[in-house]
């Protein structure tokens, strides 16, 4: 036990200080960087809310990555689902314009989750009945995603009025409600919270989930057993891919309100990172994306007040995710 | 006029294969020996920044090259030491090594160039055309007037066809990724070896990163391998990890590649987001059509650990 | 002076302990047995003297020198070699690259195929074991990737021998081919160490046996001077208990299970015709690898047939999913009980109902019901006397024995109508297998259809009513068994007796 505590008190020090480091080297003074870096994650209400606008799609995308991961199915390609989220919404809101509000968010909703599904659907369905690795089907699929999204912005989707490569602003029925007005915040984050217990429940208390996290542990007993592998690889596939499709609705119609490029600072990898710190646990994912946003909106802070560049927090991330996969066998822990 | 074009598309695929077929070759000695490793971005981007960086300080090539393959094999003994020490996920462990490195590579090129409008570059190694064999109609021309990367390319490919599989070592090797636990009864030791190959994966995607910069694009920028890495592991899979294979799929995505910047050069309404799909669709489709063939080490991706019970 | 002395091994795992104060001496040019039930510590004390343990405290002498064993390379240069019961080649590589693995031949690194055949050619004379250089060792049966096993431990000079299990693999009459060679090794001056829990052979090949019970020396014998009563008594501290299996005096209306002309490619298997009649024990005898596990697997439903037909009680089943055959009432324990018949990461709860968690008993408003779940648990638990902490303790942790029972109160508990058992007693000590052993007579007499595979023969022998001899897919003969002669068995096993008409 001490040793775990140990092992978790000097990861944190460790951390702390290549921080120090990484700011001293690139001239700033530390206690202004580090000031600002907490001023911009809680110094005012819009700081906070900034954390949280961050930490939604995170949270959307890492519980979908966690369903997978506890399946078996290494969904990397939360980005490009993310994107078909973002892609479906802006064409559902520009093709009927007309439609109620609650019909509208409704429809948004659905097709969000199942055009992330989808696109996490083909990598699912080969790794079910072919085999295939989806480790690098989904990757590909994301950089095609992220080249779709060019495709469309410049031609079916793209705003006639502007030059720019970008789609028309969505009707206001498709967008979320503001929660805490200036702040960005919007009704996103509720839906992730709900979201966050829905999956609870399913992987914990519902056959469906027990299943899903046997067939992930050993799926060779589950088919001795009468379990059907295939069918719950292709389930938790589709579930995957639909949550991280609705992270995409979620930052369009709570944030951008158009489709741009770029819309996602590579969160569908960073919820990786993040279902990973949260243990595959809505729980923790709902902690850790917190977290990992506010390392984000944090260095963006840095950045502006003192000129210590963004790429400190990869080089944070990268680290705390090697400390975390290499704290158990340095400090030689008995943790069962 | 066709046979130019023809010889000059063929030039550019060999152009856009190397650093592919470089990183991959590294990637399937390291697979062979049982250790999955999706950082090749990380040991690529490596490569790729500090040949840069050495280039620009020094002015010789040779410590460029020798920058660039140090830098790639610390990136893959960092993966090697959480794989093979610490026996983690080799899946995570390899994400992680491509955020911390694409961040590392970033920081230190900003630290060391400062914010510029003028990206700062180096001069690019001239081809060197092989006498009488770059004379050989149509092909000669792509395949022996090339930057001398690519000679060392070929080379490797020989090299390690002999190594695998006329050789005790590649016998090992094989075994190694097979069944570890027969190795280890049989006296070798199976970490060592794995260490080994980790390393060699270093120097060969760190070379396969050096190219990208030294040969290709003459300068550096954040995220400059932008998915290449990726593509290396697909060109092991279609390879069957076989060096000679591995080298052909490379050739295979490189067309691709070059198909899409020809495309592009044409000129037309299409945007070119269209184009540079073409290699990640051709991968998937390829990755498709050969399922069910070839062998994964029966090993792969998973720890040694002797006193398994 | 002995050629090998071990005193008082010491050896425990997550504070168990698997060796306790263990004495062992071996002399030169002897064959000799290590006997004990499975657990007591055999394999463990001979990884120790083969460098893949090493003991917590004790000491190990070579020719009176002490010697320190850290890996198997330590091993083998002390001209140790083992044998192990799991076999450790490479599958993907031929019978030369396995023998010579590791090794520094003439012209190292470059491998000179040619001297390396001639040189294993001359070996395999020298102790008569035949094998082919060039043959891929996953294509070769497994009596002779064995011999490829001894021939890659003489390769390297082994002086001292250790064979773990040896003969559990292996027809009666390879049994005998085995023993030529263990004698030949003898002559040729190689001390030889085997592993058993098998009686007989101990008494038909060995010099001395050393007897290990619960982790700890339990006798020591000459094994002229010895006796099979002795010798069992030593290895089990207690009388062994004799199965009765009496022929049982009514008849089940049922017509049992079925298997007509069945076929598969994944095996293969077939053409296979078998019948498991109602109330019944069918007992499989063959070795390892002629088509046991898919014989299991496509009644099961694992794995799929061709043609042919699969009938319980007059009902087609070779449409049906592995689950719905299980619903009918078929039961199954796997012969790999960590990999097909457990999560070991999952707790007893739920291993205990893996199959079961959909039915409408265990869930409410779509929810599992925690509740039925842990009740149903802690009956069965107590039902087959399943030692665990608690109910939410992690499978893994369960010992070899548990483990085993809690598959067997899943798959048997619910009055199965039939039962398709493969090595229900593998690793298990005698107290375990005595229990499996009268589950599975009890079954027999409410009615069930047992299909028993299993190579071990004594097993088959004691509970079958009859027994069916498999061999590369399909049934040689099915024995009445009164009537069955061991000779006439090994045969059948080995392939040789013309086959029954189908």
């Amino acid at each position: 036990m001490k040793r775990t505590i140990l092992s978790f008190a000097v990861m944190i020090i460790v951390i702390l200080l290549v921080s120090f480091l990484l700011i001293a080297m690139v001239g700033s003074d530390i206690p202004t960087s580090l000031a600002s870096f907490f001023r911009g994650i809680g110094g005012s209400t819009c700081a906070m809310a900034e954390v949280l606008v961050r930490a939604t799609p995170l949270m959307l995308a890492a519980l979908g990555v966690s369903v997978g991961f506890r399946t078996g199915f290494l969904n990397i390609g939360a980005e490009g689902q993310l994107y078909l989220g973002a892609i479906s919404i802006t064409w559902l809101g520009m093709t009927f314009p007309t439609l109620p509000a609650p019909l509208m968010l409704v429809l948004s909703l659905v097709l969000g989750f199942l055009s992330g599904g989808l696109w996490a659907l083909i990598p699912g369905f080969l790794k079910a009945k072919f085999g295939l690795s989806e480790v690098i089907n989904t990757i590909m699929l994301n950089y095609i995603a992220i080249n779709l999204v060019g495709i469309l912005v410049r031609t079916s989707l793209k705003d006639p009025t502007y030059p720019y490569p970008m789609s028309p602003m969505l009707p206001a029925s498709t967008n979320f409600l503001q929660l805490l007005s200036p702040t960005r915040l919007h009704a996103g984050l509720l839906l992730a919270l709900v979201c966050a217990a829905l999956v609870y429940l399913l992987m914990f208390r519902t056959t469906l989930g027990f299943c899903m996290r046997a067939v992930g542990l050993n799926a060779r007993a589950c088919q001795c057993s009468g379990i059907a592998v295939s069918k719950y690889v292709i389930i938790s596939s589709l579930i995957s891919g639909g949550l991280s499709g609705l992270a995409g609705v979620s930052e369009i119609a709570g944030l951008h309100h158009r489709l741009i490029e770029g819309i996602s600072p590579s969160y569908g990898y960073l919820a990786i990172i993040v279902s990973l710190l949260g243990r595959n646990n809505p729980v923790g994912i709902v902690f850790a994306s917190l977290g990992i946003a506010a390392l984000q909106v944090g260095s963006m802070s840095m950045q502006r007040s003192s000129g210590v560049p963004t790429s400190i927090a990869s080089i944070i991330m990268g680290l705390v995710v090697i400390m975390i996969l290499s704290r158990k066998s340095l400090f030689r822990c008995k943790e069962a | 006029m066709e046979l130019v074009v023809l010889s000059s598309f063929l030039a550019a695929t060999v152009r856009m294969a190397a650093p592919i077929a470089l990183a991959a070759l590294g990637e399937t000695i390291s697979e062979k020996a049982g250790v999955s490793n999706i950082g090749v971005e990380a040991i690529m981007l490596s490569g790729a920044y500090f040949s840069f960086w050495a280039m620009f300080q020094s002015g010789n090539v040779y410590v460029a090259v020798f920058a660039g393959i140090l830098g790639g094999a610390g990136a893959s003994l960092i993966h090697a030491f959480l794989s093979l020490r610490c026996k983690a996920d080799q899946t995570i462990a390899g994400l992680a090594l491509n955020f911390l490195f694409l961040g590392l590579t970033s920081f230190l090129f900003l630290m060391q160039f400062g914010k510029t409008t003028t990206l700062p570059s180096i001069t690019v190694l001239k081809p060197v055309a092989l006498p009488l064999l770059s004379n050989i109609p149509i092909i000669g021309e792509a395949l022996f007037a090339q930057d001398p990367f690519v000679y060392v390319l070929y080379l490797m490919v020989i090299l390690l066809m002999v190594f695998f599989y006329k050789t005790e070592w590649g016998v090992i090797l094989h075994a190694v990724g097979e069944a570890p636990r027969a190795a280890d009864t049989a006296g070798i030791k199976v970490h060592a070896v794995r260490y080994l190959a980790c390393t060699a994966n270093g120097v060969l995607g760190g070379l396969g990163g050096a190219y990208l910069t030294l040969v290709k694009l003459g300068f550096f920028q954040e995220n400059l391998t932008g998915g290449k890495g990726y593509i290396a592991l697909v060109a092991v899979i279609l390879g069957r990890r076989n060096p000679l294979g591995v080298l052909i799929a490379a050739l295979v995505i490189g067309s691709a590649e070059a198909l899409q910047i020809r495309l592009q050069t044409l000129g037309s309404t299409i945007p070119s987001q269209a184009f540079s799909m073409l290699p990640y669709v051709v991968t998937v489709l390829v990755l498709m059509l050969s399922m069910g063939k070839g062998h994964d080490p029966a090993a792969l991706g998973l720890p040694y650990e002797r006193d398994k019970r | 002076m002995p050629t090998l002395r071990m005193s008082k091994i010491d050896k425990q795992f997550f504070g168990k302990m698997a060796n306790e104060q263990v004495d062992f001496t071996l002399e030169q040019g002897e064959i000799h047995a290590l006997l004990g039930e499975n657990g007591a510590g055999k394999t463990t004390l001979m990884n120790i003297l083969y460098g893949i343990y090493q003991a917590d405290s004790g000491c190990i002498e070579l020719d009176g020198k002490p010697v320190s064993i850290k890996s198997p390379k330590d091993a083998i240069a002390l001209q140790i070699g083992m044998v192990h019961q799991h076999f450790t080649l490479v599958p993907t590589l031929t019978v030369r690259q396995n023998i010579t693995l590791g090794l520094k031949s003439k012209g190292y690194p470059f491998v000179n195929a040619k001297e390396l055949d001639r040189s294993i050619r001359t070996l395999s004379e020298r102790y008569n074991l035949t094998v082919d250089p060039a043959a891929l060792v996953g294509s070769l049966s497994v009596g002779q990737q064995q011999r490829v096993e001894i021939m890659k431990v003489l390769y390297r000079n082994a002086r001292l021998i250790i064979l773990d299990e040896p003969t559990a693999v292996l027809t009666p009459q390879e049994v005998e081919s085995l023993f030529i060679v263990l004698r030949r090794l003898r002559e040729e001056g190689h001390s030889v160490i085997i592993i058993t829990h098998h009686i007989d052979e101990v008494l038909a090949i060995t010099d001395r046996v050393t007897v290990l019970r619960a982790a700890r020396n339990a006798g020591h014998v000459v094994t002229r001077e010895t006796s099979e009563e002795e010798l069992s008594s030593l290895m089990i501290g207690r009388k062994l208990q004799k199965i009765e299996r009496k022929p049982l005096p009514f008849s089940f209306a049922s017509k049992g299970l079925q298997l007509d002309s069945i076929q598969s490619k994944n095996g293969p298997l077939g053409p296979l015709s078998l019948s498991i009649p109602a109330g019944s024990i069918v007992g499989i005898a063959g070795v390892d690898g002629n088509g046991q596990k898919a014989l299991a697997e496509v009644i099961m439903g694992i794995r799929d047939i061709e043609s042919g037909t699969i009938t319980l009680d007059g009902k087609p089943l070779q449409h049906l999913s592995v689950k719905e055959r299980k619903a009918l009432g078929i039961g199954y324990i796997s012969d790999d009980r960590l990999k097909d018949g457990l999560v070991l990461d999952m707790d007893v709860r739920d291993n205990f109902l893996l199959s079961s968690y959909d039915k409408r008993e265990y869930t409410s408003h779509a929810l599992i019901d925690t509740k039925r779940v842990q009740q149903a648990t802690e009956q069965a638990v107590s039902l087959y006397a399943i030692k665990t902490a608690s109910l939410s303790t992690p499978v893994r942790y369960l010992s070899g024995g548990n483990q085993q029972k809690l598959i067997v109160a899943r798959e048997l508990g619910d009055q199965p109508k039939v039962v398709v058992a493969c090595q229900p007693t593998r690793g298990l000590d005698i107290g375990s297998t005595e229990e499996v052993h009268s589950i599975l007579l009890d079954l027999r007499s409410q009615g069930c259809s047992v299909l028993l595979i299993s190579s071990d023969l004594d097993e088959i022998l004691t509970l079958s009513d009859k027994i069916a001899v498999i061999y590369q897919g399909t049934i040689m003969d099915v024995l009445d068994h009164d009537k069955v002669d061991m000779t006439h068995l090994g045969l059948l096993m080995a392939g040789s007796k013309t086959r029954r008409s189908v």
